[in-house]
């Protein structure tokens, strides 16, 4: 039976209080992330000063230089207009391309759900791998791609190694790789949207372009904007594919904004204009994320909701 | 939408199959090259049948390749046993990190939570080398360049993120009255996040653990930037493969094909949470 | 057994007051009703008591003793949850034992307490389930189950019938005063029924905002209503409240129902004038003769059989729904125009304005609506 004794009280004389508790749990990983704002702020500071590793004595702080360099740098026009063109081709072309497949794999079956797992091996294999697969594909010797391509009258098709097809061919990586990713997160979304709406355009005989257009999207938007965004992010600092595939080359036809960023520490040692550089994409991610988490959390709630 | 016309079915059926060359087609040729020798590889026209070799996995395996200019040592083991290590260990402490922190900041909602949560949720879009460029000095400076600990803390930056934004969705899923009810049973909280939390947790923390793993072993840039050349895992080594001179293309595939092999295995084994974690617990799939 | 106080307690979230300086007091082996609306605070009054959250203002004693340093584990409480909160991954039997596997019991006193609750809660023999191979009917069970295992002197029970079908509901309204006497423990009852809170409760707190509007025992609730709010909230079917302006004559005060005087004896002439809604529990009002006097004439609008008593809607001439109730069985009529006769004896009268009672029933009803 129940008795009247007075509440046990806490044996040890240790005891994390209810306030202490969610801090003490956090701190570790915090403790291991705060390490990496010190690397972080050496490369602000390093942005702001001449710094090149063979002239380390010249060493001094030049302000903005670096930056206000930038303007008449057509290094630097080059490097912002890849980066651009990359992001914008790949991302374009796989949201197009992973929304059409997603709109192939959209109806739940066997067949479907097999082929939509197999679409993702692309995008767990390494992107570095993934571009020395093509470079074994696209070898001018042996590759079955210059084969191909010579079969169709391309003789001599040079894919990376040329300038003029060399964008081609990272966006066709990239394209290979990243598709996959934004084709499962509208998968996911086209299969979670209701269906009435549908049931009801179709029983009312609505054209299905008109319900593509003014119900499928609209609803789907959400999807389409974190996804875009997220491939956005990545593929503005896009390194892998590009580095393994042709190293910014060749001469400097790919060098995005880590591709030179890498290149000058390492190759030219300029370590000031290389921070410069990373400071800059970091400013453009920095923008695209907040973006990005805005949308990503709408959507997270909605998961988190239907849960 | 059942007044699908054939027309229709068959224009499906070839943008279905067209699809699936695409994106089946490379890692199809790949596998088959890593069974070729060079000769058959150099055959024009390509060909599908051929007399497969097992010689290229030996020589990677063995380390050894006998040519007729001598023997050539290949470190691609070496890479493997690295990419497993790197790999196994950063998830192991990412999640001995993570979880605890995951489950603070799914229900215990403090002060600045939100903010700690989305800084590390930001070190996930930050460009990699705006860090890995200083940290390479720093890690000189502290005796780490040459070691797996400083490698195993830096691959915390794609862990860690992974982890705990899947992880605490997973949390914020189990309701807290149930949490509640153990407590008030009498049970510490440590004894309701081990009997409870973590048992209702689990699948999606053995989820996240697989996945923060698959990008772990996929990372190029931060080994490429700051391991040695006897800490490089396979996406660097592999790289470094190719441009070494007598090595035979078969090999390289080969090499290709046991990298990729882990991840696509488990990719296949955890494909139910493969969604959740590429959007980090945005999109359930 | 053991007492529970609290203390002008606060909680808020963000910007919104949740309980507003709240005090209630709790005697030893007394079972209190918290009856209230959804959102009225009940269930984070019930975590507070829990440990679960902390209020922040205000002091909470059990036994006597400042709890608000105590974790929750260490309060001595059993608590069982509106929506179970079972162990999903742990079988009935650990469910129920999980209280007891929190102190040093050995393995065989564990099994015999779990078993010695189980049978008296009837679900001995699907100890082995695990939550999803029970029915809801169990479910509950179990989690009241595991609220009683560890003989706490003080239970929580936030809402455990919410969630269960009307049969079962039934069945353990009947069964719970039975169970919870055994126990012998003080318990805070949380529902959103009345019936429950009328069946179950020693006391009924009744609760709106976050502050307690009215404590009493059942019996005073019901025929003393603080307000227009709580005579609406118990009862079934729900009191008529029809907005009056009483007036004085050579009898007394008296109200006018469709030019039909409805004399209200007892009533001070001081109220004559006020605007006033006057309440009429459904029992109060009965069919009678169109000659009769004080015979106020209406339209049957609809009927509902209930078990024990026969509900009609009827309509006054001015429109206005009336709900009149008799015992089952007794003839009445079943549609066209009829006649009501109110007994004023049995009417409440309250301000419109505030909603606060003038003057309760004159004759007080029992709980089944029958006069005394």
């Amino acid at each position: 039976m129940a008795s009247t004794a007075t509440l046990r009280k806490p044996v040890s004389g240790f005891r994390i209080s209810r306030k202490m508790l969610p801090y003490v749990l956090s701190l570790p990983a915090l403790l291991v992330c705060i390490g990496i704002l010190i690397p972080f702020i050496t490369a602000v500071i390093y942005s702001f000063q001449r710094y090149r590793l063979s002239q380390p004595w010249a060493r001094q702080f030049n302000w903005g230089e670096n930056y206000l360099n930038f303007f008449t740098d057509p290094a630097f026009w080059n490097t912002l207009k890849v980066s651009l063109l990359y992001a914008g081709i790949t991302v374009t072309l796989e949201l197009l391309l992973g929304l059409g497949i997603a709109l192939l794999l959209q109806r739940r079956s066997t067949v479907n759900n097999f082929i939509s797992i197999m679409l993702l091996l692309p995008l767990m294999i390494a992107p570095a791998l993934a571009a020395l697969m093509w470079k074994l594909m696209t070898n001018p010797s042996f590759g079955i791609l210059s084969y191909l391509a010579s079969l169709i009258g391309l003789h001599d098709f040079r894919w990376a190694s040329s300038p003029s097809t060399a964008l081609l061919t990272v966006v066709l990586v990239d394209i290979w790789v990243y598709t996959p990713f934004i084709m499962i997160l509208l998968l996911a979304g086209l299969r979670s949207l209701p269906t009435q709406p549908f049931e009801a355009a179709a029983l009312d005989g609505v054209p299905r372009t008109f319900v593509f257009f003014r119900i499928t999207l609209p609803m789907l938007t959400p999807y389409i904007l974190t996804a875009t965004l997220f491939r956005l992010l990545d593929s503005i600092q896009q390194f892998d594919i590009i580095y393994a595939m042709t190293q910014g080359g060749p001469g400097n036809t790919l060098t995005v904004f880590q591709v030179e960023a890498y290149l000058n520490f390492f190759q030219s040692t300029n370590v000031g204009r290389s921070a410069a550089l990373m400071v800059i994409l970091w400013a453009i991610t920095y923008f695209l994320s907040n973006i990005f988490i805005k949308n990503w959390l709408r959507l997270r709630e909605r998961a988190r909701g239907e849960a | 939408m059942e007044t699908t016309s054939t027309l229709e079915k068959t224009l499906r059926l070839i943008a279905l199959t067209l699809v699936v060359v695409f994106f089946m087609f490379p890692i199809f040729w790949i596998f088959l090259m890593s069974f070729q020798t060079n000769e058959t590889i150099l055959a024009i026209p390509p060909s599908v049948i051929f007399t497969p070799t097992l010689s290229n996995y030996a020589a990677l395996i063995t380390g050894k390749l006998t040519t007729a200019a001598g023997t050539l040592d290949i470190a691609f083991m070496r890479n493997l046993m690295n990419s497993i290590f790197l790999s196994v260990t950063s998830v192991a402490i990412a999640l001995v990190l993570g979880v605890p922190a995951a489950y603070a900041f799914a229900r215990h909602k403090f002060k600045g939570s939100e903010d700690i949560a989305f800084t590390l949720l930001s070190f996930r879009f930050a460009p990699p080398l705006l860090v890995l460029l200083p940290l390479t000095q720093y890690f000189q400076w502290l005796g780490l360049s040459d070691t797996y600990f400083g490698l195993i803390w830096v691959y915390q930056l794609i862990c860690l993120p992974l982890i705990l934004w899947i992880v605490r969705g997973y949390f914020e899923d189990i309701s807290a009255d149930v949490e509640y009810a153990y407590r008030i049973a009498g049970h510490s909280w440590f004894a309701t996040f081990r009997k409870i939390a973590l048992p209702l947790a689990g699948p999606g923390i053995a989820a996240a653990g697989l996945l923060a793993f698959i990008f772990a072993w996929n990372n190029f840039v931060f080994a490429l930037v700051l391991a040695s050349a006897d800490k490089q895992p396979v996406t660097v080594g592999a790289l470094a493969f190719v441009t070494s001179s007598g090595i035979q293309y078969g090999q390289i595939a080969s090499a290709i094909v046991l990298s990729v092999t882990p991840t696509l295995a488990l990719a296949l084994y955890a494909q139910r949470y493969l969604v959740e974690g590429l959007s980090l617990g945005a999109v359930k799939g | 057994m053991t007492t529970l106080q609290l203390k002008n307690i606060v909680k808020r979230y963000k910007t919104n007051t949740v309980l507003d300086n709240l005090s209630l007091d709790v005697a030893d082996g007394e079972t209190l009703v918290l009856f209230g609306p959804s959102g009225a605070g009940k269930t984070v009054l019930l975590r507070l008591v829990a440990g679960v959250i902390d209020p922040d203002e205000g002091q909470i004693l059990i036994g006597g003793e400042d709890v608000l340093d105590i974790d929750a584990e260490h309060r001595g409480i059993g608590m069982a949850f509106q929506n179970f909160a079972l162990f999903p991954h742990m079988s009935a039997f650990d469910n129920i034992a999980s209280p007891l596997t929190a102190t040093n019991a050995t393995k065989e006193a564990i099994s015999a307490g779990v078993h010695k609750v189980a049978k008296l809660l009837k679900i001995d023999h699907v100890l082995s389930h695990h939550p999803k191979a029970l029915s809801n009917g169990q479910k509950q069970r179990t989690a009241l189950a595991r609220a009683l295992a560890g003989s706490p002197p003080l239970l929580l029970l936030d809402d455990p019938l919410r969630n269960v079908d009307a049969k079962l509901r039934f069945e353990m309204r009947l069964e719970l005063p039975r169970l919870l006497a055994a126990q012998g423990a003080t318990v805070v009852y949380v529902t959103q029924d009345y019936k429950e809170a009328m069946a179950l409760g020693d006391r009924i707190a009744v609760m709106s905002q976050g502050r307690i509007r009215q404590i009493g025992t059942p019996q005073d609730i019901y025929n003393e209503p603080a307000d227009i709010e709580i005579a609406r909230l118990f009862g079934d079917p729900t009191i008529n409240l029809l907005d009056v302006t009483p007036k004085s004559g050579p009898e007394g005060v008296y109200v006018e129902l469709s030019n039909v005087k409805v004399a209200l004896p007892g009533m001070p002439a001081g109220v004559a004038g006020q605007t006033c809604v006057i309440g009429l529990r459904p029992e109060a009002i009965a069919f009678t003769n169109a000659g009769a006097p004080g015979a106020i004439p209406v339209k049957v609008e609809a009927e509902t059989p209930l078990n024990e008593k026969t509900v009609t809607l009827v309509l006054t001439a001015r429109g206005r729904e009336i709900l009149v109730s008799r015992p089952a069985g007794t003839p009445g009529p079943l549609s066209g125009p009829a006649h009501i006769a109110v007994n004023g004896q049995a009417a409440f009268l309250f301000d419109k304005e505030s909603g606060g009672l003038i003057r309760s029933a004159a004759t007080p009803m029992t709980r089944n609506g029958e006069a005394a």
